[in-house]
């Protein structure tokens, strides 16, 4: 009997693995949706004892179209755990210590992220305060003032970094118009007036809490049907909503544009160049082509790097940074710079090599030895039922659904040499670019 | 004498030590699994309390050498091609005890793989121009990436420096700028012949590989010298404990140009994982100031009620790069730790008040320890929490690694064991032994530094604005907190220009 289970086990998992093979994404998963519009994907996996929660709302900095808002996606987030209506403020903690969780959230330009990994067994009591939070979040003025204080905080630590600084003003020059000009930190005086902005959280909450924004991720030792009646318990009394988010869109660029940073303490020289870009598609190879292009020209293997960081030694890293988002943002290229005096030369060799691939093809050897590296990277990825989560938080924010993933990596394998010169030629034009620079402030930094 | 028979003699002379001679076991910690990833941590036991005097930073300038510099055949340009196709890096880290080389891989490409990054540490290239990169890299990091970019890090890495003045622990494991101007070329080819040898090496492996792979292995790296086996970690050789340094609060004031003002503060205790009290402690440290984490007691009093910052947190480990990620990294096990708490960056004209608002939570923890309440809840919280730590095959490897140079079993089932068999007795019981301490030194990072000494040094009281009204007892314990006399002598508080730290 043994056995004949065990060879059942291996046939079973030798046909899932077949079935598998041409998908990307390495584990089965079911979606499904309540008819209050809240989506539910579950994904079981083998590492054991332990669940993964990843809930993940359609609101980030992007949704911050009114003036002296900016950040505060980022801001709510924090007041998401202040309390609720059946759990009072700190209840929340002592029900993730109990738990022995790992708990926290994030927030960037097209989402938030709330997530935590528990012990198993404490998935329905976790799952009943996560939807009293999300539906009958509750905290008063005073708790709402206090927080103002750690997320000035949050801006004071990171304030330090010069990269920090050169993000903000990289954004806010090659952007004017659409919500993409301020980042998800937020400018320091729209932070310094959180406190008194009570009445605008509830407004925020009111738009975009709501379930059809909204989808909860299920990962690790757990039973399908069990969590999804779980979520239908408590979260099918969330109303609908009907807010839309309307931005402006960005006006086409005309003329290449820069800023320089003087820095105030010593530092050594940075540099960015970036061009506007295009938005994530699962349809459209524009995204794809510039997302193989990045690791290819300016990655560790690329020419750009060798040159620059190991034969020349003038930069100390370069590195290119291209997301997936809801609207067109950036494609850029940053690289901290050994002496100032090499910095021009650091920027003209980065737009050279932009150039250099409007014109000359990838050869064919590099476009699919790139194609190898994103498909292991990509399951060498999925170390842990977290890891699993949060990269489907990641995608599940862009198109709603783990479907997105394969349909990403089929894109990627459709792309040829010329799509990659093409789209690099409709790109990277000086019409489309911003450079900032940053450096020591001359003559008065100690 | 008969000369053949000296022959003979001479002859067996010469053969004996091959006959003799055992082949050495090299030390391993396996974790087959069906994972189709393959994790690699090759440990050897040498780290930068290795260090020759006058040449600090050299044990992690060798090991960047290795993983980060071309092989005799292969320059770094063709590593980094070859790995670009399987996703696959190569890392190393080095602490006081230890350095370790990781690298991840999927078993389609292991075998690729292995050979490059055998030839890595087998047969390294020590090229001249990897060596002027890694060194300058190296400085670069002292220089600016600490000493410029990252206050919190900052703060804490000083800290060790003033703890552990004037030990083999003293200097950051990247060592000191003055010391890494002099390094040569040289000196890293005679730290690897010294240190790298098969006594010193553990091979630690998780995922799909199999004997073959691992006897191959050990086959390889038997080509490594001998060496001599370290001493046990017993054996307190460097002279760590507590009695190292002198009695009373001493504070350290970094200047430099920044927003805000950044506060760590600690000393050393003696106890490790393995030791009685290590759980006891665990749990205090994790109920005080739990990483990241809004349980934690001093977040609780110091963001949560006065958003007076980010986090505050308590730590009885080592646990670099803290900000960055949610669970510390495996193979920083060492013979030395120190009590450790973090206040993340506040505004400075509320420094003066925070410093004395964590001076007074730590008098409050030792003179009362903790209730049953929190003692059940902490630990029921660690009971589980350890899954976590230990959630991804790669830090069960690392923790694997770290039980066995500790002498323990299994970290979650030693904890748990532990955990369950401990009394609030136990726990209050070491506190009273371990974290009372009358020599607490701390650091601040701030620009103001001869402002914010005069407020310590004339005992000025620390004051808090609120955007929004308090409840009496927070204004009460305000009062108090405002006027916690910090028991330090004027000639204990320091300014040190930012360019000295890490000289």
């Amino acid at each position: 009997m043994k056995l004949f289970l065990l060879l059942l086990t291996f046939f079973i998992a030798a046909s899932v693995t077949t079935a598998q093979t041409k998908k990307v994404f390495p584990y089965p998963y079911k979606t499904s949706d309540l008819p209050n519009g809240l989506r539910v994907v579950t994904v079981p996996t083998d590492f054991p004892n332990l669940v993964s929660l990843y809930i993940v709302v359609g609101a980030g900095s992007r949704n911050e179209i009114e003036k002296g808002k900016s950040g505060y996606a980022h801001f709510f987030e924090h007041l998401m755990f202040r309390g609720s209506e059946n759990f009072a403020p700190g209840r929340f903690d002592e029900i993730m210590q109990k738990a022995g969780a790992s708990s926290n959230a994030y927030t960037d330009d097209d989402r938030t992220v709330y997530h935590e990994t528990f012990a198993k067994e404490d998935l329905d009591e976790i799952m009943k305060l996560e939807a009293d939070r999300f539906q009958r979040l509750k905290f008063s003025e005073e708790q709402f003032k206090t927080e103002a204080g750690a997320v000035l905080g949050e801006y004071n630590k990171n304030s330090a970094s010069p990269t920090f600084k050169m993000y903000e003003v990289l954004r806010e020059t090659a952007f004017t118009d659409h919500t993409y000009s301020h980042t998800t930190m937020g400018y320091i005086a729209d932070i310094q007036d959180y406190p008194n902005q009570y009445e605008y959280a509830w407004t925020f909450f009111k738009r975009f809490y709501r379930p059809e924004n909204t989808t909860i991720i299920v990962t690790g030792d757990i039973n399908e049907a069990q969590v999804l009646e779980m979520v239908k318990k408590y979260f099918s009394d969330w109303k609908k909503g009907d807010y839309k988010t309307t931005i402006t869109a960005e006006k086409p660029q005309d003329a290449p544009r820069s800023k320089h940073i003087e820095w105030a303490s010593p530092t050594l020289p940075y540099v960015s160049v970036a061009y506007r870009a295009p938005a994530f598609s699962e349809t459209e190879k524009d995204a794809a082509a510039l997302d193989l292009l990045s690791g290819i020209v300016f990655g560790e293997n690329s020419e750009l790097y060798q040159k620059l960081v190991l034969q020349e030694q003038k930069a100390v890293w370069v590195s290119p940074s291209f997301d997936n988002k809801i609207d067109p943002e950036l494609f850029s290229v940053w690289a901290q710079v050994k002496d100032e005096k090499d910095l021009n030369y650091v920027r003209d060799e980065i737009i050279k090599t932009y150039m250099k691939f409007t014109k000359e093809l990838i050869p064919q050897k590099q476009l699919d030895e790139t194609r190898s590296r994103q498909r292991y990277g990509f399951v060498m990825g999925m170390d842990s039922n977290d890891a699993i989560a949060g990269t489907l938080a990641r995608f599940v924010s862009l198109r709603r659904s783990p479907d997105t993933i394969d349909k990403v990596f089929a894109l990627y394998d459709s792309i040829t040499p010329q799509d990659i010169k093409m789209y690099a030629e409709k790109y990277f034009k000086d019409t489309n670019q911003t450079v900032i620079t940053l450096a020591t402030k001359k003559g008065g930094a100690k | 004498m008969n000369f053949k028979f000296l022959a003979v003699i001479l002859l067996l002379a010469v053969s004996m030590p091959v006959f003799a001679q055992k082949n050495m076991k090299i030390a391993s910690v396996l974790q087959p699994s069906k994972s189709p990833i393959v994790t690699f941590r090759i440990q050897f036991l040498t780290g930068s309390a290795s260090d020759p005097k006058g040449k600090e930073g050299l044990a992690d300038l060798t090991s960047t050498m290795l993983a980060q510099g071309g092989s005799q055949k292969m320059s770094y340009d063709d590593i980094v091609g070859k790995f670009y196709p399987m996703a696959a890096g190569f890392g190393s880290q080095v602490d006081k005890e230890m350095t370790t080389f990781v690298g991840q891989i999927h078993n389609d490409k292991r075998a690729e793989y292995y050979e490059i990054i055998r030839q890595m540490l087998l047969e390294p290239g020590f090229r001249e121009d990897d060596f002027k990169r890694i060194k300058d890299n190296q400085m670069d990091f002292l220089k600016t990436n600490l000493r410029q970019s990252n206050d919190e890090e900052l703060g804490k890495e000083r800290l060790y420096n003033i703890i552990y003045a004037g030990t083999p622990y003293e200097h950051h494991s990247v060592g000191t700028i003055s010391s890494l101007e002099k390094l040569t070329i040289q000196d890293v080819k005679d730290f690897y012949a010294k240190n790298y040898t098969q006594a010193k090496l553990v091979i630690g492996m998780s995922g799909g590989f199999d004997t073959q792979f691992t006897a191959q292995m050990n086959k390889d790296f038997a080509k490594l010298p001998k060496g001599i086996m370290p001493k046990s970690k017993r054996t307190f050789s460097l002279n760590l404990s507590t009695s190292q340094l002198s009695e009373g609060i001493k504070i350290d004031i970094v200047q430099r140009e920044t927003r805000a003002t950044a506060i760590s503060m600690g000393f050393p205790i003696s106890v490790m994982r393995g030791d009685k009290d290590f759980p006891a402690l665990a749990l205090v440290a994790s109920y005080f100031g739990q990483h990241r984490s809004s349980s934690s007691y001093l977040y609780g009093r110091i963001r949560e009620v006065r958003g007076l910052n980010y986090g505050d947190y308590a730590y009885i480990e080592y646990f670099p790069r803290g900000m960055f990620q949610f669970e510390p990294d495996a193979n920083l096990a060492r013979k030395s730790q120190i009590f450790q708490m973090w206040i993340r960056p506040v505004e400075p004209q509320n420094a003066n008040f925070t410093l004395r608002a964590a001076l007074y939570e730590y008098d409050k923890l030792i003179k009362k320890g903790i209730d049953q309440k929190t003692f059940d809840e902490t630990r029921a919280f660690l009971m589980k929490y350890v899954n976590i730590l230990t959630q991804t095959k790669d830090a069960e490897l690392g923790y694997a690694l770290d039980s066995r140079y500790y002498g323990i079993d299994n970290y979650n089932q030693y904890m748990k064991t532990a955990l369950s068999k401990l009394t609030l007795a136990d726990v209050n019981a070491a506190i009273k032994k371990h974290l009372t301490s009358s020599k607490m030194r701390v650091v601040m990072i701030t620009k103001d530094a001869e402002g914010l000494k005069k407020e310590i040094i004339d005992n000025k009281t620390g004051t808090i604005s609120y955007a929004s009204p308090k409840p009496a007892d927070i204004l009460a314990e305000d009062k108090i907190i405002g006027t916690f006399p910090i028991a330090v002598k004027a000639a204990d508080v320091t300014i040190t220009p930012v360019d000295k730290v890490f000289q």
